[in-house]
């Protein structure tokens, strides 16, 4: 098992660096740079500025010297906002960000679940139809139209939830929540149901029932671990689109996490906090991917014995 | 009286299908008395499978069982699932012809096998996972104590089947279903497994439906042996007897098929002509007229009712002891 | 003796099969009969009208919703045709849709096969690359590489697909793995056929069931990547109009105007809903166990 983790992290780490490499040249070769859209200044501020931020070096120096900063976990300053470095930025952010974000994950696993489970028992009928119709509208309808239809209804008409920000305790953390997990309970409950409603074919579960120990001890000691197999598999790749959703997420309900940071850096070439966020991101989908692994690794045995 | 462990009376068994209805057991009727064992030999469709299914209540969704099923006072068919619970893993086990997928790979082995125990005889984990080790041992899994702790993929096929039947006989069953247990097995090691099913089995005093394709199997172990095809029996008798002497025009194809090594060489095997039977309705008369050599008129028109043609011998034949 | 045999079936061919269990899921007929009006519509309806979907109307500025008028939708604050903007914004998205879907899927298939058929380290190496993009968070890739190319629609079609082949690669290299072990194979290498013969010829052919499940879901991603980057600013920029960024608009106006949102919203969210039916179908009539 320690073998395992340790290979992962050792890939983890290759991937953040490839991730870093290409951020910055990426960034480096886009077309505008920070400075060139602010209103006019002197070519002689303009080489300062350029100076401060070490823009006049040599594009591979420029690099080590970012690469350096990394390892140091020192991101640099921030080019847009001059009075803040990057580790502030996103150190003010991320709390926001991974609080909405693990309520998602919490909230989409287990009503995905719950409605995946309910829906392979209680085939074509009432509540599978349901669970089924809630499915379709959580894959097909964007989370970009569903925010602000929710908003409009939820916060304008109804008034029971704010707009957005994030002042008003836990029901600021409603909306943002619920529309973040829905694309993935939809997903996550379709994926239980053809799981389970496969497994409960397969052979070993009929040899459990020959054995007479009852229908529940059938579903909850020889199905379930196999049905949730995939689905946790599947939580690995969907942290990534957790991500995709929260950047969303955030612009639509002005929540002040670093994905809302990264839209604005992007646009405003912030080079700096670019990188700064796309470092983490990357990082935290490594750190998802490895738990999600280790549960795989704990309860199915043969991925265990593979390593 | 030679009291009967397991009676069924015209047991049937019929599938809804998109096409219409099909049945896959058709009117089968059987004793089977304590400690005996019973082969059923037919080809792949002849339904031989679906009737151990019935009996444990493991058909598929659109399948349905008519006909009665009397075992210890009980018919099978009309249990309900919590009645039949009290019976499966109990007084009635079974062993399934695939062991690579009838083991949970996620649980170990001796967690496995104690379930039955824990359930039904509400003993201890320990004391259920000391009897499972012991099984173990009986069935003759090298280092059972550590075997006991490791996961089904862990071990082979045959070592599986082994596992499979430990687990069937360690709740000490009157009666034993086995499905084509060593079907999936090298050769080699099949002889093992039979062997080892019929040792303990006796040793218990359990009786054994024994599911297969394979006649050599049958003289192995089996006391009686009835032939079916296309979902009926056509001839039954005790094992020994029957195999040498088959009256059945199918039995006997079967049997003339069945190469031997003493037999001279020839330049053709024998075969049955024609294919089995798959799907679809009944027939109206012997379901094997179509491949029959020997057949006559009647044969296509009115089907031969299973009767009596010898002490212990039952044949369903027009040209054997039926009208001809 | 003689003996009756059953008459042999009429044999039908694999795809018929196929073709057949699809065409009786209602559901996804009606899909594809919905979708190929939104297409029609999209594509053909502006052509109905004397104007485009830039031109303003300064008579008929925030004209409302007046399905006898000109101006069946209304018109937007430039006074712009809504009906008219949400169909040329269709044309936008759904040719970057199928497009890029159809370019991800060539590029992951044609990388997948190749893989691995090729097995051994050259397998190991194309995959290792595969493991490493795919650690990239998603949404950072698409929007680093559309800046790189300097936003607008090719660079948005670029960064798409660049992200998007790797899925239906991972898919490939499997299915190719299994089949490379099969005899047919050895028996194509035995009559001579070059790697590149067998890949094309005997590989993707057998992986095409997989390939169609698996990528008609890839067209509604690469919509739905299209439409977020457009509703960021970061993808289709004003005034070409794409239904990402007319959603968009249409959020920023929601409080007094729902037509803005809702028709290009309605639209878009019929043509996912269709495509997702569509995929069922596909799945359901090429894997029939799968229910």
């Amino acid at each position: 098992m320690i073998r395992f983790i340790a290979r992962r992290l050792w890939y983890g780490a290759l991937t953040l660096a490839s991730l870093a490499t290409l951020t910055f040249f990426v960034m480096r070769l886009a077309p505008g740079g920070p400075f060139s859209r602010n209103r006019k200044i002197s070519p002689e501020v303009q080489a300062n500025i350029e100076a401060a931020f070490h823009l006049d070096e040599p594009v591979w120096q420029q690099f080590a010297r970012y690469i350096w900063g990394i390892l140091r976990l020192d991101l640099g300053p921030s080019t847009r906002h001059r009075d803040y470095s990057v580790n502030d930025l996103i150190a003010s952010g991320l709390p926001y960000s991974l609080t909405i974000g693990f309520w998602a994950i919490v909230v989409a696993a287990l009503v995905g679940i719950g409605l995946g489970i309910v829906g392979a028992l209680r085939r074509n009928q009432g509540l599978d139809y349901l669970a089924g119709t809630v499915g379709v509208i959580g894959i097909a309808v964007p989370i970009f139209i569903l925010g602000p239809l929710a908003q409009l209804y939820f916060s304008l008409h109804l008034g029971w939830l704010p707009v957005g920000g994030m002042n008003d305790g836990w029901h600021s953390l409603v909306l943002p929540v619920i529309v973040l997990a829905l694309p993935n309970i939809a997903y996550i409950s379709r994926l239980t149901r053809s799981s389970l409603i496969e497994t409960l074919r397969e052979n070993h579960v009929r040899t459990a029932r020959a054995k007479g120990i009852g229908p529940r001890r059938v579903l909850l000691g020889h199905t379930l671990t196999g049905a949730l197999l995939p689905v946790i598999a599947y939580l690995g790749p969907a942290s990534a689109a957790l991500i995709t959703g929260s950047i969303l997420i955030e612009t639509m309900f002005a929540v002040p996490g670093i994905g809302r940071h990264f839209v604005d850096a992007a646009l405003n070439r912030d080079y700096p906090l670019v990188m700064g966020i796309t470092l983490v991101y990357g990082g935290l989908l490594i750190v998802f991917n490895i738990l999600t692994d280790v549960l795989r690794g704990w309860l199915d045995p043969r991925v265990r014995h593979d390593g | 009286m030679n009291a009967k462990l397991l009676s069924l009376n015209d047991v049937s068994v019929h599938f809804r299908l998109p096409g219409g209805e099909m049945t896959a057991v058709d009117r089968v009727s059987l004793d089977l008395a304590r400690g005996e064992v019973l082969g059923i030999v037919g080809e792949s469709g002849s339904g031989k499978s679906q009737l151990l299914f019935a009996l444990m209540g493991l058909l598929a969704g659109n399948g349905r069982a008519t006909g009665q099923a009397l075992f210890q006072g009980q018919d099978l068919l009309a249990l309900d699932p919590g009645a039949l619970d009290r019976v499966r893993g109990v007084a009635m086990s079974m062993i399934f012809q695939d062991p690579m997928t009838s083991l949970n790979p996620y649980k170990r082995i001796k967690d496995q096998l104690a379930e039955g125990l824990i359930v039904h005889q509400g003993m201890t984990r320990d004391a259920a996972g000391t009897a499972a080790v012991q099984m173990l041992d009986r069935v003759r899994i090298p280092d059972a104590a550590r075997a006991a702790r490791r996961y089904p993929h862990e071990f082979s096929g045959g070592m599986r089947q082994r596992v499979m039947i430990a687990m069937a006989l360690l709740v000490k069953p009157a009666l034993l279903l086995a499905d084509e247990p060593t079907t999936a097995l090298d050769v080699t090691i099949q002889a093992q497994v039979i062997d080892l099913m019929s040792e303990i089995a006796r040793e218990s005093g359990t009786a054994i439906l024994f599911v297969t394709h394979d006649l050599g199997v049958v003289a192995r172990i089996c006391d009686r042996v009835a032939v079916l095809y296309g979902g009926r029996i056509m001839e039954e008798g005790l094992a020994e007897d029957l195999l040498s002497h088959p009256d059945h025009p199918y039995a006997a194809g079967l049997l003339a098929a069945t190469p031997r090594m003493e037999a001279p060489l020839t330049p053709r095997l024998a075969t049955i002509p024609g294919t089995p039977r798959s799907g679809g309705a009944m027939l109206p008369g012997c379901p094997f007229a179509p491949r029959c050599t020997v057949k006559i008129a009647n044969c296509t028109t009115t089907q031969p009712p299973l009767v009596q043609t010898a002490p212990g011998r039952r044949a369903a034949c027009h040209l054997i002891g039926g009208a001809a | 003796m003689t003996v009756d045999l059953p008459a042999p079936l009429r044999s039908r061919s694999t795809a018929e099969l196929q073709l057949r269990r699809f065409a009786a899921n209602r559901l996804a007929m009606l899909s594809v009969f919905v979708l190929l009006a939104i297409v029609a519509l999209c594509f053909v309806g502006p052509l109905a009208f004397p104007f485009t979907g830039e031109d303003a109307d300064f008579d008929n500025i925030a004209a409302p919703m007046d399905l006898t008028s000109a101006h069946p939708f209304g018109t937007d604050d430039f006074g712009r045709d809504l009906l008219v903007r949400v169909m040329e914004g269709g044309r936008v998205s759904l040719t970057i849709g199928f497009l890029g879907a159809l370019v991800a899927g060539v590029i992951g298939v044609v990388y997948g096969a190749v893989s691995g058929f090729v097995g051994g380290p050259i397998d190991r190496i194309m995959m290792r690359v595969v493991e490493i993009l795919y650690g990239f968070p998603y949404v950072i890739l698409v929007i680093l590489l559309s800046l790189l190319f300097g936003g607008g629609t090719l660079a948005l079609f670029v960064a798409i697909v660049f992200t998007l082949w790797l899925t239906p690669a991972v898919i490939v290299r499997a299915q190719a793995q299994s089949l490379s072990r099969r005899e047919f194979v050895e028996a194509a290498r035995a009559g001579g056929m070059t790697g590149w013969q067998i890949v094309l010829q005997h590989i993707v052919p057998n992986t095409l069931s997989l390939v169609i499940v698996y990528g008609s879901l890839l067209v509604p991603e690469v919509i739905l990547s299209e439409s977020f980057l457009s509703f960021l600013g970061i993808g289709i920029k004003e005034p070409q109009a794409s239904w990402g960024n007319l959603i968009q608009a249409g959020t920023s106006q929601m409080e007094t105007d729902l037509r803005l949102l809702l028709l290009p919203g309605a639209l878009l969210a019929t043509v996912l809903f269709c495509l997702n039916f569509i995929a069922d179908g596909l799945r359901d009539a090429f894997d029939p166990n799968e229910r």
